[in-house]
C-alpha cells in the first residue's frame, strides 16, 4: 500500500525551494489522489531546453516507495533518452536502480540533468539517438525549436489563447476546459482538440 | 492505504486519536536520526552493515525477497536482515519521547492489520536503566528478547513519557570497553561496539560478546550518524575517547610493527559471507522466496529451510541449514512465541517448484507461473502478504 504519510511529506519538501531547485509538484489535475501526480521542471541552461517548462506525468504504484514511481514526459522534448512519440523516460534510477532512498524530488532533479546530459548509447529514441551522434547541430537547433514550440510557457493571456482557438472554430467551454487540462499550453491544447 | 486506513477505523486503540499523516514536520527534520525510507523519525532502527540506519520494517520491505538486497543509500549488498538495535532503540525513545510513541502507534495499527509484528520490548526497561545504569543492561535486554509480551500493554501506558529524558553517556556506551561509542559499529545483532574495540577480538569470525551470536558478513562500518550525534552531543568525552583510541592504536603500533587493527579488519571485510557466493550464480531453483532465517536474518534463506511445526504465527518461523544446526536461541525476528521444544520440519515445497519449472521450462516468465506453483506451499503465501505489499510484492520480487 502507498505510504501517504511519506508522499505528502515529500510534496511538502518538494515544494519548498521550488525557486531554488526549478523543479516542483503538483497533485494531477488538482484532484485528491496521491498517486497521481504532476511534475514540473525547468529545462537547465545552457542547454536548447533552457526556457523550457516541461511536465511530467507521475504515477504511484501501491508499492511506492519500495517500487520506483512511474514518470513519463506530458511535454514533447527532443531528447536521446526520451520518446518523442509518448514521453517514455529511458532512466536506471526509475528501473532497476531505484532506491527507496530517493524521492520525487531528487527523481526530478536526475531528469533535469538528463536533459542536460543525454546518454545517446543508451537511448530511449532511436531516430533522436541517432541524430545526436551523426549531426549534433540539427539535434541542436531541433531541440531548441521543440522547447520553443512545446514548452514555452507564453505570456499570452489565457483569454487570448481561448479566443485564437475558438476562432479556429472550436467550441469555447471545450477549448477552456482543454487548455485547463494541459496548464494553458496553447500547442497542446490544439494538439489534442484537434485529436479528439 | 486503504488498509492502513480501514485498520485505523477498526482498531479500538489510543491511536485512533493521532492520524496517520501529521503535521509536525519541522520537529522531524530537525531530528538527526530520520529514516531515509520513511522520511519519518527512526522506528525500531536496524544498522546495516555498511553503517547506515533505517528503521526495522522500511528495511524489511525495501529487502529483495529473491535475490541480495542493496543499501537503500549506498547501494552496498546485504543478504542478513540485522535486528533491531535497541541501544538506538532506547536512545530515541528517551531524545524524542513524544514523536517515537506516536510513531509506535501507528505501526501497531498497521502490524495490527497485517497481523505481523516486530519485537516489542518493555518499556519497563528504560525506567529500570535510568536506575542501575548502562552496566548490567544488555543482560536484560536478553531477557526482555526472550520473555513473553503482552502487546495491550504498549498502547495504554504510552502518553506519560511527554518529558524529555536527559541522555547519559551510560546510555551509549561499548558493550566491550564499557566506555562511551567512539566510531561505533553495529553488528548483525544489533549490538554495538567502537569499531576500535571489535578489531581487538581476536577469532576467524566476528562473534557478538554479548549474545555470543557470529556475526556473518562484511566487518561493519562505522555507524556515522550516531558517531556525528555523540561528538556534538558529548564533545569533550568525544574527544577524550579519540586522544585514548589513538594512543591504544599508535601504541599497537610501536609493540608490532604491522599496524595490527587495522590489518585484522581488512581481511575481515574480504570475508564474504557463506551465503553471498549462493547469491551470485544464475540458479534460484532453491531459494525460499520472501522467506528468511529467524536466527541468523537471512533472507531470503537459500538451500536447505526448517519450518518450525508449532509456531501459530502466520508469518512462521524458519530456520536455514546453518542455524537450525546451531542450537540457536535468539526469538523469532517478528515476535514470534517460539521456545526451543518446538519442533521443525524440512521444508520440501520448493521441490515441488523445482519439478513444475522443469516441466514449464518458464523461467524467463515466472510472474504468472510462480502464483500457480506457490499455492501448494500456502505458508509461503503468508509469508508474501506479511511481507509488506500484498499483490505486487510477488511480482517486485521476481522481477
Amino acid at each position: 500500500m502507498l505510504d501517504v504519510s511519506r508522499v505528502q511529506k515529500e510534496l511538502a519538501e518538494c515544494n519548498r525551494d521550488t525557486a531554488i531547485s526549478g523543479v516542483s509538484i503538483a497533485l494531477h489535475d488538482g484532484g485528491s489522489d496521491l498517486s497521481r501526480l504532476s511534475g514540473t521542471i525547468s529545462g537547465p541552461v545552457a542547454t536548447p531546453y533552457e526556457g523550457g517548462t516541461f511536465q511530467i506525468d507521475i504515477r504511484l504504484p501501491s508499492g511506492y516507495p519500495f517500487e520506483p514511481p512511474k514518470m513519463q514526459f506530458v511535454t514533447k522534448v527532443w531528447h536521446p533518452n526520451i520518446s518523442s512519440q509518448n514521453g517514455a523516460i529511458c532512466l536506471d534510477i526509475l528501473k532497476d536502480q531505484w532506491s527507496p532512498a530517493l524521492t520525487l524530488k531528487t527523481a526530478l532533479l536526475s531528469l533535469q540533468a538528463l536533459l542536460s546530459a543525454p546518454e545517446p548509447d543508451d537511448p530511449q529514441d532511436a531516430v533522436v539517438a541517432q541524430q545526436y551522434l551523426r549531426d549534433h547541430q540539427t539535434f541542436m537547433a531541433t531541440a531548441r525549436y521543440w522547447t520553443e514550440a512545446f514548452a514555452r510557457r507564453s505570456s499570452v493571456g489565457i483569454e487570448e489563447k481561448v479566443q485564437k482557438l475558438v476562432e479556429m472554430g472550436f467550441p469555447e467551454d471545450l477549448v477552456r476546459s482543454t487548455l485547463e487540462s494541459v496548464n494553458g499550453d496553447e500547442n497542446q491544447a490544439l494538439e489534442m482538440l484537434c485529436s479528439s | 492505504m486503504s488498509d492502513a486506513e480501514e485498520a485505523k477505523a477498526t482498531a479500538s486503540s489510543p491511536s485512533a486519536a493521532y492520524p496517520m499523516a501529521v503535521d509536525s514536520l519541522d520537529d522531524e527534520v530537525s531530528s538527526p536520526f530520520q529514516c531515509c525510507v520513511c522520511l519519518d523519525i527512526l522506528y525500531k532502527p536496524v544498522v546495516l552493515a555498511c553503517g547506515h540506519i533505517s528503521c526495522f520494517w522500511c528495511v524489511h520491505k525495501a529487502m529483495h525477497g529473491l535475490r541480495a538486497s542493496h543499501c537503500a543509500i549506498c547501494r552496498q549488498p546485504y543478504v542478513h536482515f540485522p535486528s533491531i538495535c535497541q541501544l538506538l532503540h532506547f536512545l530515541l525513545l528517551k531524545l524524542e519521547p513524544v514523536a517515537y510513541k506516536r510513531r509506535e502507534m501507528e505501526i501497531l495499527v498497521e502490524e495490527k492489520a497485517a497481523d505481523v509484528y516486530s519485537p516489542q520490548f518493555a518499556d519497563q526497561l528504560e525506567l529500570e536503566k535510568l536506575h542501575f545504569g548502562n552496566g548490567s543492561s544488555s543482560k536484560k535486554f536478553n531477557d526482555c528478547r526472550s520473555g513473553d509480551f503482552e502487546r495491550s500493554d504498549l498502547s495504554e501506558n504510552c502518553l506519560d513519557h511527554t518529558i524529555k529524558r536527559n541522555i547519559s553517556v551510560d546510555d551509549v556506551s561499548c558493550s566491550l570497553c564499557k566506555e562511551m561509542l567512539y566510531q561505533p559499529a553495529v553488528l548483525n545483532c544489533g549490538h554495538v561496539y567502537c569499531v576500535s574495540c571489535l578489531s581487538d577480538l581476536s577469532g576467524e569470525h566476528l562473534q557478538c560478546q554479548v549474545c555470543q551470536s557470529f556475526h556473518p558478513g562484511e566487518f561493519p562500518n562505522i555507524c556515522l550518524d550516531l558517531d556525528h550525534f555523540l561528538e556534538e552531543k558529548f564533545p569533550r568525552e568525544y574527544a577524550v575517547r579519540r586522544e585514548q583510541v589513538q594512543h591504544k592504536k599508535a601504541q599497537c603500533q610501536h609493540v608490532n610493527p604491522s599496524p595490527n587493527s587495522v590489518q585484522k579488519q581488512k581481511p575481515m571485510a574480504q570475508v564474504p559471507s557463506g551465503g553471498m557466493d549462493l547469491w551470485l550464480k544464475e540458479d534460484v531453483s532453491d531459494v525460499h522466496v520472501g522467506v528468511g532465517c529467524d536466527s541468523c536474518g537471512i533472507y531470503p534463506i537459500i538451500g536447505k529451510r526448517y519450518k518450525c511445526k508449532d509456531c501459530k504465527e502466520a508469518i512462521g518461523f524458519d530456520l536455514c541449514e546453518a542455524c537450525y544446526n546451531s542450537t540457536s536461541k535468539l526469538p523469532g525476528r517478528f515476535n514470534q512465541q517460539h521456545t526451543p521444544d518446538h519442533a521443525f520440519e524440512l521444508d520440501e515445497s520448493h521441490m515441488l517448484r523445482n519439478i513444475l519449472m522443469q516441466r514449464d521450462n518458464r523461467f524467463d516468465i515466472p510472474q504468472q507461473g510462480l502464483e500457480v506453483i506457490y499455492v501448494p506451499s500456502d505458508d509461503d503465501l503468508h509469508d508474501h502478504e506479511n511481507h509488506g505489499d500484498e499483490g505486487s510484492g510477488s511480482e517486485e520480487e521476481l522481477r
